[in-house]
């Protein structure tokens, strides 16, 4: 077969991939968009049929819809740190548990494979770590678009340099944090009435106590909660990826292209490399 | 002793996750509270290992319950009709009834999703998923996940033993627990990155990203009439929901 062949075949396969991302991403903002400006008076007068089964779909939807664009563009490399992640996710928060730790560290798994494998890799990450997290603790299925989107910036964090000196860190978890738990706070709300652990639920009642709205109380838990969580996983992700021996991050066409971790990644890769990076 | 099987994973996954739908849909707690006690208890009483999905459910459902009851009982500024006076926290009708509410949709999630999931045959769920030709990528990271995370979390408990018995102590400070958890992480990922730097090298040797379908060692015992009935549970759900929320019976 011909080069001009494949590469004809090629863009015409990135057309509906593109759609289902583009679809997907829309879907997602709608759905919180609509969450937050048309139902927040809902839930003090009811559950919210409505308001869960559009939160369960969107957000559910979205995220598969990402994938379905994300996967066929991923290379071996990427796929197969893709389950590493997942079962980091959620062996780490066993091992933090047995360590007695405060926060969950649900996302270390995610984070890292963002930073190593682009965000594309790390949204894909993200949203199959929760739908099969799902199948232990079904609490986790409808948050699989907001791991999705934690998987997405930590990715572009570390495209952009986040993670080339280990002080911008925790920086890229804040704002990454404070994103995320934005999007989560909704989907708590509208699908289990912000039932969390008595940690969290001790801050909205905080909040609560004050008059405010549900959602607004969860909200400003979720900024508070999320963003701190993400600090300690952004530094705890930096501290082990350079703590990583350099051939392990250089066998990462990302992590070469985008010299994510810079000069101990080497030379910006060209030729082969880019296809990955670009498509991360 | 296990279940005799029936159905394939699929359309069992696809009849739970129906099921919480209408759940949602129907939005009453009697429908909730039928849903528990004519599908959930019977599921999990038959499923072969009643006592530990009974404790799953339990354990998953119970903490987010009872903290939903403490959050929404004691803290709901919209209740009007108050029972119990406490100055910060005020126990109101409304509030309870929320919490209760709540608890029992809780406790219909993971009391029809678990079930399902502990009682599922994975390689049979991705046998199916692989003859029903849905993507590789997808079989592979789910099906190589899922086996991966208890050998992970094997690991990390190896790791962790190792390094206490190099002198790790974890003290009472966040920066002591940190510095443990890095201690068992940075080991575990660097060995977690060379299985997959091998994993990568087989797959690529085995033609892995080539377009070619693939091939199941396991049997397809997903039938026609099964695929026939999860099309008709769709568009079944699809239309009731639809006539629901849109028609008389709209809450």
């Amino acid at each position: 077969m011909s080069s001009s062949l494949t590469l004809a075949a090629g863009t015409a396969v990135q057309r509906p991939r593109r759609l289902l991302l583009a679809l997907g991403g829309a879907l997602i903002v709608a759905t919180y968009l609509f969450l937050v400006i048309v139902q927040p008076a809902e839930i003090a007068g009811g559950m919210g049929s409505t308001a869960s089964l559009v939160s369960l779909f969107g957000f559910l939807g979205g995220g598969a819809l990402l994938v379905g664009g994300i996967l066929p563009m991923l290379s071996t490399s990427s796929l197969v740190v893709m389950p590493l992640g997942i079962a980091l996710n959620i062996a780490i928060g066993q091992v933090a548990g047995t360590l007695g730790l405060q926060i969950y560290l649900d996302a270390i798994g995610t984070v890292l494979v963002a930073v190593l494998a682009g965000p594309a890799a790390g949204a894909a990450t993200g949203a199959i770590s929760n739908a099969i997290w799902g199948l232990f603790n079904p609490f986790a299925l409808p948050f699989a678009a907001g791991a999705a989107l934690i998987g997405l910036l930590a990715g572009m964090a570390a495209k952009y340099g986040a993670f080339r000196r280990v002080y911008l860190a925790p920086v890229a978890g804040l704002v990454v944090g404070a994103i995320g738990g934005l999007v989560a706070a909704p989907v708590a709300v509208f699908m289990f009435g912000a039932a969390g652990t008595f940690g969290t639920n001790a801050i909205i009642a905080v909040f609560r106590s004050m008059g405010d709205k549900l959602l607004v109380a969860a909200t400003k838990q979720g900024l508070l909660s999320d963003s701190l969580d993400k600090v300690v996983v952004f530094v705890l992700v930096a501290l082990v990826v350079y703590a990583l021996p350099p051939r392990a991050v250089r066998q990462f066409p990302f992590a070469r292209a985008h010299r994510v971790l810079g000069a101990r990644t080497g030379t910006p890769a060209r030729s082969a490399n880019g296809n990955d990076a670009g498509a991360a | 002793m296990p279940r005799r099987r029936i159905y394939n994973p699929l359309t069992e996954l696809l009849a739970a996750v129906l099921l919480v739908v209408l759940v949602l849909v129907v939005n009453r707690w009697e429908f909730s509270l039928a849903v528990l006690v004519l599908v959930v208890v019977p599921a999990v009483l038959v499923s072969g290992r009643p006592r530990q999905i009974g404790l799953a459910v339990l354990l998953v459902a119970g903490p987010l319950v009872l903290s939903s009851l403490l959050l929404h009982g004691l803290f709901y500024p919209e209740g009007r009709t108050v029972l119990l006076d406490l100055g910060i926290a005020r126990v109101t009708t409304e509030g309870l009834s929320f919490a209760a509410a709540m608890g029992l949709r809780m406790g219909v999630f993971a009391g029809v999703l678990l079930p399902a999931a502990m009682t599922l045959d994975i390689p049979e769920l991705l046998a199916t998923m692989t003859h029903r030709g849905w993507n590789r990528k997808l079989v592979f990271v789910v099906g190589s996940a899922i086996g991966l995370i208890p050998h992970v979390a094997m690991r990390a408990r190896q790791i962790t033993r190792s390094q206490q018995a190099r002198g790790l102590v974890v003290g009472r400070g966040p920066v002591s627990r940190v510095r443990a958890l890095l201690a068992v992480l940075t080991p575990l990922v660097i060995g977690l990155l060379v299985d997959a730097a091998e994993r990568n090298s087989m797959l690529e040797a085995r033609s892995f990203s080539s377009g070619v379908t693939r091939t199941s060692y396991l049997p397809d015992t997903d039938t026609v009439r099964q695929r026939g009935v999860r099309r008709a549970m769709v568009v079944a759900v699809g239309v009731f929901s639809v006539a629901w929320l849109v028609g008389p019976g709209a809450a």
